[in-house]
């Protein structure tokens, strides 16, 4: 144990003495954590649409009874959109110079269309042409689609109230007109004081039939309204957003590049030295200097794993997200990330016996981490192959290790299982570097 | 009363490097106070020779004995060294590896002996004699009573050549043993007791070098 302190402590001192490989390895995971959250930012951001209004919008409207603050009601509906009033012109402008990723245009006569209710008022979209049109576009429609169901509620609203009139008889109004319904109570009232014939009869039970089906229609609209409608499960973990995905990515990404390059070039560097000889002939045993490179992956995995989660945990802090930082499962991340970093040496410590020399080493350590990385990321239940390589390598364990440490409620069986794989997969990859260590003194 | 065992022997040890035998399975002893020459061609396996009997290298067939307790150090040809770390973190490093009891006066004890920079640059940087001179110290360590040294003079100047061919002869005048690997015929004449000569791997001869013919020795060199 103390001979493999040793040549840990050796490696970190060689580590230190190469500033452009450890200028790298510090830049490399923040660079990567930097990309990700752009990339995570991007994906919960609100792009800028402009809305070009050609009907003077009023301040509010009422359709069939019921009165639309627009501004208001702009602003509910637009929550994956930041909408903006610009002039035809202007919006055309931005559009072409990419200051909005859209034009939603509200053409003339749309307000008295819609209020006419006998036609639906359309709405003009015009979309940049780049990578993000598609989502955008998906956008807007979301954005339509809350508009139409408030609408939709106002009309269901406004119908009721003449199902009301129908039952109950009363004062309305139709198309601006005043009128006054009898209604079938009423109706079933003065009937039954009529003396009672064949006819009154045959009236009577049309009228029963016909209150028992109105007094229904509430329900009837608003699924005909909504034939289908999703309903979101309650959330069974803390703060998914940015915080557990993103860190779990960037922790597995970083730790498995590093851990694999650096386990892979330490120990194919003690060949280069020629010091493999000197070490094995009775100084340090193989398994030894195995062990070694496998300890200081986890060292480096544990010192920048801990480094860039708590500059997540500081974004997550100041941008206000709560539920998702990382300091409460601190201890449960050293634990998941000394794993994986030894887990991963010990698979790099492998490539490196294979590879004998550091150069040779590192670059098949970099041509084996990309497959390694998007087996991982094939999803298990579309590619079932994918899943099961990917469960024999260190990568996805890693991930579901820290997406687990960071997001579920109760951790435990998840954490204990995953880590349980890192450490088995450590022992049978580090087995394979021990026997594989002998081409070292060749 | 045991019969005496010499401090290092190969018994019918060889060695094969995949396909290629680097070495036919060899008989040799090393005795206390001796000195022994490898002589012989390059690719003749004097340096794979030494590595076995340092247990650098195992060996594919036999085996390789030692004397209970006797420590042995090996100058491989090609300095063995950290080339990040200074000469004084390379003999640090290789003290406490070695189980010095006081690692730093080792240290400084051959920083002297061998004139080795105490300044911290590294290893890599230094004169090829230099290296030399620190993959020397480093086999040093640990007292040894066995010097195993492959060409050890080819980079040192002549005052550090009779430094260090001093420093064997204490070692063999206390009892321990020196096998070199040369090309030199002047330092087998001055130096080795006995000669052990190999070709294409194999040992074709062994005696003492009195007795030896040099105009074999350059025969097998040429």
């Amino acid at each position: 144990m103390r001979r493999v302190f040793l040549l840990l402590r050796k490696d970190v001192l060689v580590l230190r003495r190469s500033p452009l490989l450890l200028g790298i390895l510090i830049a490399y995971p923040i660079a990567l954590a930097v990309l990700i959250g752009l990339v995570a930012s991007y994906g919960s951001s609100k792009p800028r649409v402009a809305l070009v209004d050609e009907d003077n919008l009023p301040a509010a409207i009422v359709l069939g009874g019921h009165r639309f603050d627009v501004a208001r009601t702009i602003d509910e509906v637009s929550k994956n959109v930041t909408l903006v009033r610009l002039s035809p012109d202007e919006a055309s402008r931005q559009l072409s110079d990419g200051r909005v990723v859209a034009v939603v245009t509200v053409p003339p006569g749309f307000v008295s269309t819609l209020r006419g209710m006998v036609r639906s008022p359309q709405l003009q979209l015009q979309l940049s042409t780049g990578t993000i049109s598609s989502r955008v576009e998906q956008q807007v429609q979301a954005l339509v689609y809350s508009l139409n169901r408030q609408l939709q509620r106002a009309y269901i609203a406004s119908n009721l109230r003449y199902v009301q009139l129908i039952l109950h008889g009363g004062d309305g109004s139709f198309l601006g007109a005043p009128i006054t319904v009898l209604g079938i109570q009423k109706a079933q009232r003065l009937l039954r004081g009529m003396p009672q014939t064949p006819r009154t009869a045959t009236l009577l039970d049309f009228l029963h039939d016909a209150r028992l089906a109105l007094a229904n229609t509430n329900d009837a609209l608003s699924s005909t309204a909504h034939p289908i409608e999703l309903v979101r499960a309650p959330a069974r973990g803390r703060t998914w957003a940015l915080s557990a995905e993103v860190q779990a990515y960037a922790l597995g990404l970083t730790i498995t590049f590093l851990a694999l390059l650096l386990a892979a070039g330490s120990l194919a560097a003690e060949r280069d030295e020629n010091v493999v000889g000197r070490l094995a002939r009775g100084l340090v045993g193989l398994g030894q200097i195995v062990w070694s490179k496998v300890a200081l992956a986890a060292a480096v995995a544990l010192a920048l794993g801990l480094a860039i989660s708590l500059a997540f945990g500081v974004v997550i802090q100041l941008g206000g997200v709560t539920g998702g930082e990382p300091w409460r499962r601190l201890p449960l991340l050293v634990v998941g990330l000394v794993l994986a970093g030894g887990s991963v040496g010990a698979l790099g410590a492998f490539l490196g016996a294979l590879a004998r020399e550091a150069r040779s080493a590192s670059l098949i350590a970099v041509l084996v981490v990309m497959p390694i990385v998007f087996l991982g990321l094939i999803p298990a239940e579309i590619v079932p192959p994918a899943g099961w390589i990917s469960d024999l390598l260190p990568f996805s364990h890693a991930v579901d290790f820290f997406r687990s440490a960071l997001y579920d409620l109760s951790p435990w069986r998840e954490v204990a299982l995953q880590g349980l794989w890192l450490l088995v997969l450590g022992a049978v990859f580090g087995g394979l570097a021990r026997v594989g260590a002998r081409r070292l003194l060749a | 009363m045991s019969p005496p065992t010499p401090l290092l022997a190969a018994r019918g040890a060889g060695r094969r490097f995949g396909h290629r035998n680097a070495l036919e399975p060899v008989e040799l002893e090393l005795w206390d106070g001796e000195a022994l020459a490898l002589v012989g061609p390059n690719g003749a396996g004097k340096s794979t020779l030494l590595a076995l009997l340092a247990g650098a290298l195992e060996a594919s067939v036999g085996s390789v004995e030692r004397r209970k307790g006797t420590r042995v150090g090996w100058a491989p040809q090609r300095p063995a060294q950290y080339g990040r770390l200074s000469a004084r973190e390379n003999l640090e490093l290789f003290a406490r590896l070695e189980g010095e009891h006081d690692p730093q006066r080792a240290v400084e004890r051959l920083l002297g002996e061998f004139d080795l920079p105490a300044e911290p640059e590294p290893s890599a940087n230094l004169s090829v004699g230099n290296r030399q001179r620190l993959n020397l110290a480093i086999a040093l360590l640990g007292d040894p009573q066995v010097l195993l040294l492959d060409e050890p003079t080819a980079a040192l100047d002549p005052e550090q050549r009779a430094r260090l061919w001093r420093r064997v002869a204490d070692l063999r005048a206390a009892g321990g043993a020196v096998a070199f690997a040369t090309q030199n015929l002047e330092e087998v004449e001055q130096g080795a007791g006995r000669v052990a000569a190999l070709r294409e791997g194999r040992l074709v001869y062994v005696g003492s070098a009195g007795d030896y013919d040099r105009g074999h020795v350059e025969t097998l060199s040429a």
